[in-house]
């Protein structure tokens, strides 16, 4: 316990620091994930208290930041295709920044499907259940996600630290880093438990009403 | 407790939470987290994974794209003119709409790679058309996610080349061999379609007119020009699977946005799209209905959160196949299959393996961990490399549509709002046809070989 908040503390004056090799060191104590507790509850409900008071923020963010990026992505290998056939040039990082833009639009999208609830699920029985039973399992996703978003936020944040740490370069670039990247990955795993959070209030006001807990949602629907 | 009991236990809780209707994501998640613990495994290999599954290669990417290609081609309006011509020329038989969109299926995926996008693609255009048709829902829902099985056989395929480059196999000698087995599933599919239909009298008949089936094929033109433009690039190397997929995004957003006004400009709106092909003239069919700029977004989205469920999922597979990997799984199969002997012994144990195994995973992680295990051992018994990794491919595409993780049933759930239940039972007719064709795949190693020019 002694050196759980020796950790914690610690990975506090590395992150007040500034120092990315200091902060990659500190996350190595096991301490992160207990830091990882009140980040990701605290960061998501802050999260969304920006969105809520910011409604066209909380309507459209996640859909700019992903036809942003998924545009960008098509049009960077696009145009670059074209560039190669028409004037036998293409820029060195054509084929290594989609991917990390990708994989900035994967977890935002995961995020988006949270809150309509669009994630691929076997929900038979779940629909067959008693009312409170139904509230149950909805904790449980509540638990569940943000359970594995600490995980993922600890685990990521510490890859974004050490990538920063050992001044990786997107390749096919001079002065790109991967960290900046990186980064959007515990970033959007925060936006993805704002959304949780706002799930569970929403399943607490329509146990109190009386409405119906589930509905069939479809993917690709908004 | 032994470490195996307590993976045991694992996986029992990861089957209660499925049951329990957990987002699939989430269980396959847990499960990691509560197999890592057993095996000394640190969580950062779970995030490590979750990031570099996505920024290590540029062969992933296909995907997205493909997906919104398939949105595209939806949207712009040349799916729906595939359909038309699938339709034309299948209509003057019992069934002759389900067999067209099973058709539709097969040239949408020579555009797209992917089973899932197949079938939402299809599954959201051509469900509605059946239901309204007097097809029974559930079968029309078990339509699209069976057709969907050819996403990944008829090039291009993202999982193709997942397997090439696990195998280190010329991805363009995989694409050309899944061809005619790809051919053979939709024609499978299609007999079992019929035979359904004429038993429960489903579907209106058309009749055969060359006019019609002429005019949609005119009108199917910029469709069949993206397939080419993909076939193309892939085989003579112009580009990657990739680059093809964000040429043809950049292609259908260029024809989309274009056609609008030129179908205007031809004096037909929108709303005229819907009349019945004979009132068409040639011109019109010409140009397809498109879509304005501001459109865009909303496709755009649809596309993203279709990727935002699949890459995932797919990243998270890939964190359980390193785990199977430590829990030593894959020298379990080995030794397995290789004690069983013979060709046909070997053959048909890995087949088993790869059916039973797409039932709980979904086609990557299966790709992942079991073709670097079974591949070799096929091949040392003299199976063809190019043979073995179609065989390999139907397996796993027919495991997109057996429960409990098949994904193409989820999919078409999500798309049609058919619950997953209720039309498992309608896709048991094509899994008998899929499986026929995948025995004759596996028997007749021409199917998958004869097309490929250095043989």
């Amino acid at each position: 316990m002694q050196s759980l908040i020796e950790g914690t503390w610690a990975i506090i004056a590395a992150l007040s620091s500034g120092d990315s090799w200091m902060i990659s060191d500190a996350l190595r104590n096991p301490a992160a994930y207990l830091l990882g507790i009140p980040v990701v509850i605290c960061g998501g409900y802050l999260f969304l208290l920006l969105l809520k008071q910011i409604p066209f923020m909380d309507k459209y963010f996640e859909r700019t930041v992903l036809v942003g990026l998924y545009l960008t992505i098509a049009t960077v290998i696009f145009v670059e295709v074209i560039r190669r056939f028409v004037f036998q040039v293409q820029a060195p990082w054509s084929t290594t920044l989609p991917p990390y833009l990708f994989l900035i639009m994967t977890w935002v999208a995961c995020a988006a499907n949270v809150k309509t609830r669009s994630h691929l699920s076997f929900s038979e029985f779940r629909n067959f259940m008693p009312r409170k039973m139904q509230f149950g399992c909805l904790c449980l996703d509540t638990i569940l996600w943000l359970t594995f978003s600490v995980v993922v936020v600890t685990t990521t944040f510490r890859q974004a630290a050490n990538s920063a740490s050992n001044f990786q370069i997107l390749l096919g670039t001079d002065n790109v880093l991967q960290w900046w990247f990186y980064i959007f990955v515990p970033i959007s795993w925060l936006l993805l438990s704002a959304r949780v959070l706002e799930n569970f209030s929403e399943d607490i006001k329509k146990l109190k009403s009386g409405a119906p807990l589930l509905e069939q949602s479809a993917i690709g629907s908004e | 407790m032994t470490d195996g009991n307590w993976i045991t236990l694992i996986s029992t809780g990861a089957t209660i939470l499925f049951m329990l209707g957990v987002p699939i994501f989430l269980v396959i998640g847990f499960w990691c987290m509560g197999a890592s613990l057993v095996i000394g495994l640190i969580f950062d290999n779970i995030g490590v994974a979750l990031s570099d599954i996505f920024t290590d290669g540029f062969a992933l990417l296909a995907m997205p794209l493909f997906i919104l290609t398939g949105d595209l081609i939806n949207r712009s309006g040349i799916a729906k003119r595939l359909a038309e011509f699938a339709y034309a020329c299948l209509g003057w038989m019992r069934g002759g709409l389900a067999m067209a969109s099973l058709a539709a299926c097969g040239l949408f995926a020579a555009i797209s790679g992917s089973n899932s996008a197949t079938t939402a693609t299809i599954g959201g255009m051509m469900h509605p058309e059946m239901v309204k048709g007097g097809y029974d829902e559930r079968f029309a829902a078990a339509t699209a996610a069976s057709g969907g099985t050819v996403g990944i056989i008829i090039p291009p395929s993202i999982i193709f080349i997942v397997y090439g480059f696990l195998l280190n196999l010329p991805i363009s000698d995989l694409f050309i061999g899944g061809i005619l087995p790809g051919a053979l599933m939709v024609l499978g599919m299609m007999v079992a379609c019929w035979i359904i239909c004429f038993i429960n009298g489903w579907g209106e008949l058309i009749r055969l007119s060359v006019n019609r089936v002429t005019k949609t094929a005119v009108g199917a033109w910029l469709g069949f020009f993206a397939i080419g433009l993909v076939l193309w690039g892939i085989y003579t190397g112009q580009f990657s699977p990739t680059e093809a997929a964000g040429v043809t995004v950049g292609f259908c957003i260029i024809v989309g946005v274009l056609s609008l006004p030129a179908y205007k400009l031809f004096g037909y709106d929108r709303l005229s799209k819907n009349r019945e092909i004979e009132e068409k003239g040639f011109g019109e069919m010409l140009v397809v209905e498109g879509f304005r700029i501001v459109e865009i977004p909303g496709i755009v989205m649809r596309s993203a959160k279709i990727t935002g469920v699949l890459a995932p999922l797919i990243a998270i597979s890939v964190v359980m196949q390193q785990i199977l990997s430590g829990l030593g799984a894959g020298e379990i199969i080995r030794e397995f299959v290789t004690g069983m002997g013979g060709y046909y012994a070997v053959l048909f144990t890995s087949m088993a393996i790869v059916f039973i195994a797409g039932m709980v995973l979904e086609s990557l992680p299966n790709t992942i961990i079991l073709a670097p295990i079974l591949a070799p051992i096929a091949h040392s018994i003299g199976v063809d490399p190019v043979h073995f990794a179609v065989i390999f491919l139907v397996g796993g595409s027919i495991g997109f549509i057996t429960p409990p993780y098949g994904l193409n049933l989820y999919v078409a759930s999500g798309v049609t709002g058919v619950p997953y239940f209720k039309l498992l039972k309608y896709t048991v007719p094509y899994l008998i046809a899929l499986l026929s064709v995948w025995m004759m795949i596996a028997l007749i190693p021409e199917i998958s070989t004869i097309l490929l020019p250095n043989r």
